[in-house]
C-alpha cells in the first residue's frame, strides 16, 4: 500500500505511449506544455505557487454547505462582501501543521478590517481536527468534508492540487489569489491587504 | 504470421505487371543489394527497417520487454516495492535502475523500440496501400498463349462457336464476381482473364493499420488517461479529486480538473473465507456495498463493487484491488480531554492471515503520542507470541507500543501515514501491551488513555481512465478480421481461351493462385472447369485434364515457370 503523502499531485513519469506520441506530435506537445504566465496571472514574490488573478480574471468560487467541526451548518455564500481567507488543512497533514500558526496570526490581525477566515478540515475526524484548533489557537470555523466533497466542487473554479491548498475570496465571491502547498506569513499577508484593499 | 507483413520490395504480392504473371522481376534477394552511396545506405537501411522480418523482431523485442515490467516492480504503479527491492538487493537494484527496468514504459531503450515498429509499420503500409490502390485500377492481364503450361489446366471441345462459349463463359466467371478483361472487339481469338481476391491484400493491410491503430490508442491512453489509487473506510465518503487520491498518476496532457466528479461512499465491506479444506483461509468472496454519484449533489445509486465488477462512471473505472482492517481508537491526553479518535487504516502483512501493521499519530496531545500497532483478527497464542490464525475477524486483538515526544509532524516536511519516526521520542512501556474490542490502557506516568473502540473494514480501490480502451478494443478485432482475410482470401486468376475446331470450339482454361496458403485452389478450379462444361453443353468431350507438371514446377514459383510468349499476343 503505498503511503498517503501530502503532496498527492504526482506527475508519473512519463510513459511509453507518451514518449511515442510526444515524439511523434512534438509541435502538439509544445502547444500544450507552453510554461509562460497565464494572462491575468501573477506570482506573490516570484512564488509560482502563490498565484494573484487580476479582476476580470478571476473565477467565481462554486456554493457549497457543509457542517462545521461542531456541527452547525454554514456556507460562503453567507460572506458575501467580506473577503474570505478559504483554507483547506487535516490534523494528519505536516505542512498544515506548519501553517497554523500562520493563519491564527493573519486571523487575528485580519479580524477587523472586514477580512473572515474559514477552514476546510479534510480527510479528518471532527475530534482531530478540533484538538488541531486548540492546539494552534484557531477560532474561526472549520467544514468538516472528510470526503473532499468541498475540494471537488471548488476545483470547478480553482484545481485545488494539494493540501494544505489556500485560497482568497473577494468580496463578490470571486477567487482573487491561490496558495498551492505551505502558506507563509508573507505571502499570505501581501495576498489579502492586495484583495482586501 | 509469416504471410502478413510483405516486405515492400517483394513485388510477388502486387500483381501488377501486365506481363505474364510472376515473370517480371520478384524482387530478388534484397539482402544481396550492395548499398552505393549514403543514398544508397539510406535506402538499405530503410528496407531493413520495413521488412517483415524486422517488424517481427520488434514486436518479439516489445513482448520481451515488457516481461520485467511484470516480474520487477514498478515506479508507476508500486514505488513502494521498488524501495523495499532496493533494500532487499542493494547491489544489483541500481544497476536494474540503470537499465531503466523498474520503469520499463518510460524506459528510452523501450520508446526506442516502440518508435521503430511504429516507423517499420508506416513505412511497411504506406506503399503498399497505394500499391493496392494502383492494382485496383489496373484490369488483369492478358490471357497467356498457351495455358496448358500454367499450373492448372483443362480443355474439352464444344459445339459451340468459339464467340458463344467465350461468352458464356465470360458470363459466369462474371456471376462468380470474378473482374474480367477480354479482347478488344474484333479480336479474332477469343479469350478471357478473369482475376479474383484483392480482398486479401485488403485484409493485409487492414491488420497492418489496425495495429497500427492499436499503438495509437495505447499513446493516446498514456497522454490523456490517468490511473489513481484511493484507501476508504467503511462509512467515509470519496470524491473523485487529486487531493483526495493516495496516488495519482496523470497522462501527460491530464490536468486535476479532467477528472470525473463522482464521489463514492462506502456502507459496508464483506468478505468470506473458506473454512476448510486445502484453500482454508483463502477468499471466497469480496463484496463492497457503495453508493456512488456522478456528480455533486447528485442522486445516490448503489452498487456491489467486486473483483472482475468494477464500477463505471462518466467512462471512468473504479476497481476493487484489496482490503483490511481500520482498528478505531480514541486516545484522551494527560487532561482527559479526548484529542484523537478515528478509524485508522493498518495495512496487511500477510494475505492469508490478515494480520496488519499501522501506526497512530495522536498529533494533538501534549506531548505528541504515538503508537505502533499490530491488529490481530483472529489471536492464538504461539508460545507466547500473538499470531493470527484466520483472515476474518473472529476475537480481533491489537497490540501496540507507545511512545511519547515529537512526531516530527509540525515541522511541514511530508511524512508518511504508515511509519512512525520515533527518533525524538522515548518508549512509554518496555513490553507491547495487548487490547480486546472495548478495553482501554492506561499510559504511565499520567500521559493519557488508549481505546481500542472496534475496527472497520477498509478497501483500496484503484481509479482508471483510458479513453483509448475501447479504440484498442475495436482495432483489435480489425486486425483478427483483416488477419482471417489475409489468411482465407487468395488471389487467383483464372483465363480462358477458345479456338474454332471443327464444327464447334476448343476450350482451354487456365488457372494460377498467387497466393494459396491456405490451398484449396485446385478444388477452386476442378469446380470452375465442371461447371463450365456444364454450361457449355454436354458435348463437350474432354480432351486433356493436365495437372502441373510436378517435375517442372517446384512449390510455389510456379508463376515464374510460366511462358512467356504472350508478349506477342495475335489479333490485338
Amino acid at each position: 500500500m503505498p503511503p498517503r503523502l501530502i503532496m498527492k499531485k504526482r506527475r508519473a513519469a512519463v510513459s511509453l505511449a507518451a514518449v511515442a506520441a510526444v515524439l511523434l506530435a512534438g509541435g502538439l506537445t509544445a502547444a500544450f506544455s507552453g510554461s509562460s504566465t497565464p494572462s491575468g496571472e501573477t506570482y506573490v514574490d516570484g512564488n509560482q505557487a502563490a498565484v494573484l488573478y487580476a479582476s476580470g480574471h478571476r473565477a467565481l468560487l462554486p456554493d457549497f454547505s457543509g457542517k462545521t467541526l461542531t456541527g452547525s451548518t454554514l456556507s460562503p455564500a453567507s460572506y458575501r462582501g467580506r473577503v474570505v481567507v478559504l483554507n483547506f488543512w487535516g490534523s494528519w497533514c505536516p505542512p498544515c501543521r506548519s501553517e497554523g500558526p500562520t493563519l491564527a496570526a493573519l486571523a487575528t490581525k485580519y479580524s477587523h478590517d472586514g477580512v473572515s477566515f474559514l477552514g476546510v478540515d479534510v480527510e479528518d475526524t471532527p475530534v482531530n481536527g478540533e484538538a488541531f484548533e486548540q492546539e494552534f489557537g484557531i477560532t474561526y470555523p472549520s467544514l468538516n468534508d472528510p470526503g473532499q466533497a468541498v475540494a471537488q466542487v471548488v476545483s470547478r473554479a480553482v484545481p485545488i492540487s494539494a493540501t494544505p491548498t489556500t485560497l482568497v475570496i473577494d468580496s463578490t465571491g470571486h477567487v482573487a489569489g491561490a496558495i498551492f502547498g505551505t502558506a507563509t506569513y508573507s505571502v499570505l499577508n501581501e495576498m489579502i491587504s492586495k484583495v482586501a484593499a | 504470421m509469416t504471410d502478413v507483413h510483405t516486405p515492400s520490395e517483394v513485388s510477388a504480392e502486387t500483381f501488377g505487371e501486365d506481363a505474364v504473371p510472376g515473370l517480371a522481376g520478384n524482387g530478388g534477394n534484397r539482402k544481396a543489394e550492395v548499398p552505393q552511396a549514403s543514398w544508397g545506405w539510406f535506402r538499405w537501411a530503410w528496407r531493413q527497417l520495413t521488412s517483415m522480418r524486422t517488424a517481427l523482431v520488434l514486436l518479439f523485442l516489445l513482448a520481451l520487454g515488457a516481461i520485467p515490467g511484470s516480474l520487477l516492480p514498478q515506479e508507476g504503479t508500486d514505488p513502494a516495492s521498488v524501495q523495499n527491492y532496493f533494500t532487499a538487493h542493494p547491489a544489483l537494484a541500481p544497476w536494474l535502475n540503470h537499465l531503466g527496468l523498474f520503469n520499463v514504459y518510460a524506459a528510452p531503450w523501450f520508446a526506442a523500440i516502440y518508435l521503430l515498429l511504429f516507423a517499420s509499420l508506416i513505412g511497411c503500409v504506406v506503399p503498399r496501400t497505394l500499391r493496392l490502390a494502383g492494382t485496383a485500377r489496373t484490369p488483369p492481364p492478358r490471357a497467356p498463349r498457351n495455358l496448358s503450361r500454367l499450373p492448372h489446366s483443362a480443355s474439352y471441345s464444344v459445339a459451340l462457336p468459339a464467340g458463344e462459349a467465350a461468352d458464356a463463359a465470360a458470363a459466369y466467371l462474371s456471376g462468380k464476381r470474378f473482374r474480367l478483361r477480354r479482347p478488344a472487339d474484333g479480336d479474332q481469338a477469343s479469350w478471357i482473364s478473369a482475376e479474383k481476391g484483392y480482398l486479401r491484400e485488403a485484409g493485409n493491410l487492414l491488420f497492418h493499420l489496425s495495429l497500427l491503430g492499436v499503438l495509437c490508442c495505447i499513446a493516446v491512453g498514456g497522454l490523456f488517461g490517468y490511473k489513481a489509487d484511493k484507501l476508504m473506510v467503511e462509512g467515509q465518503t470519496f470524491s473523485d479529486t487529486v487531493t483526495s487520491l493516495d496516488e495519482w498518476h496523470p497522462g501527460r496532457l491530464v490536468s486535476g480538473s479532467d477528472l470525473a466528479p463522482f464521489s463514492i461512499t462506502l456502507n459496508k465491506f464483506s468478505a468470506s473465507y473458506y473454512t476448510s479444506g486445502q484453500s482454508r483461509g483463502e477468499p471466497s468472496t469480496f463484496d463492497a456495498s457503495i453508493d456512488y454519484s456522478s456528480s455533486p449533489g447528485g442522486p445516490a445509486k448503489p452498487y456491489n463493487l467486486r473483483i472482475n465488477q468494477p464500477l463505471n462512471v462518466d467512462s471512468t473505472k473504479v476497481y476493487l484491488i484489496g482490503h483490511g482492517y481500520a482498528p478505531e481508537f480514541t486516545v484522551t491526553d494527560a487532561k482527559g480531554k479526548v484529542v484523537y479518535q478515528e478509524a485508522t487504516p493498518f495495512i496487511p502483512q500477510d494475505t492469508s492471515t490478515l494480520l496488519s501493521d499501522g501506526v497512530v499519530k495522536v498529533a494533538g496531545a501534549t506531548p505528541q503520542l504515538g503508537f505502533m500497532g499490530v491488529f490481530v483478527p483472529s489471536p492464538i497464542d504461539v508460545s507466547g507470541e500473538l499470531q493470527s490464525y484466520f483472515p476474518a475477524a473472529q476475537d480481533p486483538v491489537v497490540s501496540l507500543i507507545g511512545y511519547a515526544g515529537n512526531l516530527g509532524i509540525n515541522s511541514g516536511i511530508p511524512q508518511s501515514v504508515y511509519q512512525l519516526d520515533t527518533t525524538a521520542m522515548t518508549q512509554l512501556t518496555a513490553k507491547p501491551f495487548a487490547l480486546a474490542v472495548g478495553q482501554s490502557y492506561t499510559l504511565p506516568d499520567g500521559q493519557g488513555k488508549i481505546t481500542f473502540d472496534g475496527y472497520k473494514n477498509w478497501v483500496s480501490l484503484q481509479v482508471t481512465y483510458d479513453p483509448g480502451q475501447v479504440p484498442a478494443l475495436i482495432c483489435g478485432i480489425l486486425a483478427l478480421a483483416g488477419l482471417l482475410l489475409s489468411f482465407l482470401v487468395r488471389r487467383r486468376r483464372l483465363f480462358v481461351r477458345s479456338v474454332p475446331a471443327g464444327d464447334g470450339s476448343l476450350v482451354t482454361i487456365g488457372g494460377l493462385a498467387r497466393t494459396d496458403a491456405s490451398g484449396g485452389f485446385e478444388d477452386e478450379f476442378a469446380e470452375v472447369v465442371t461447371e463450365l462444361r456444364a454450361i457449355h453443353g454436354d458435348k463437350a468431350v474432354p480432351v486433356t485434364a493436365a495437372e502441373p507438371p510436378a517435375h517442372e514446377v517446384p512449390t510455389g514459383r510456379a508463376e515464374s515457370q510460366a511462358p512467356g510468349e504472350n508478349q506477342t499476343e495475335t489479333g490485338a
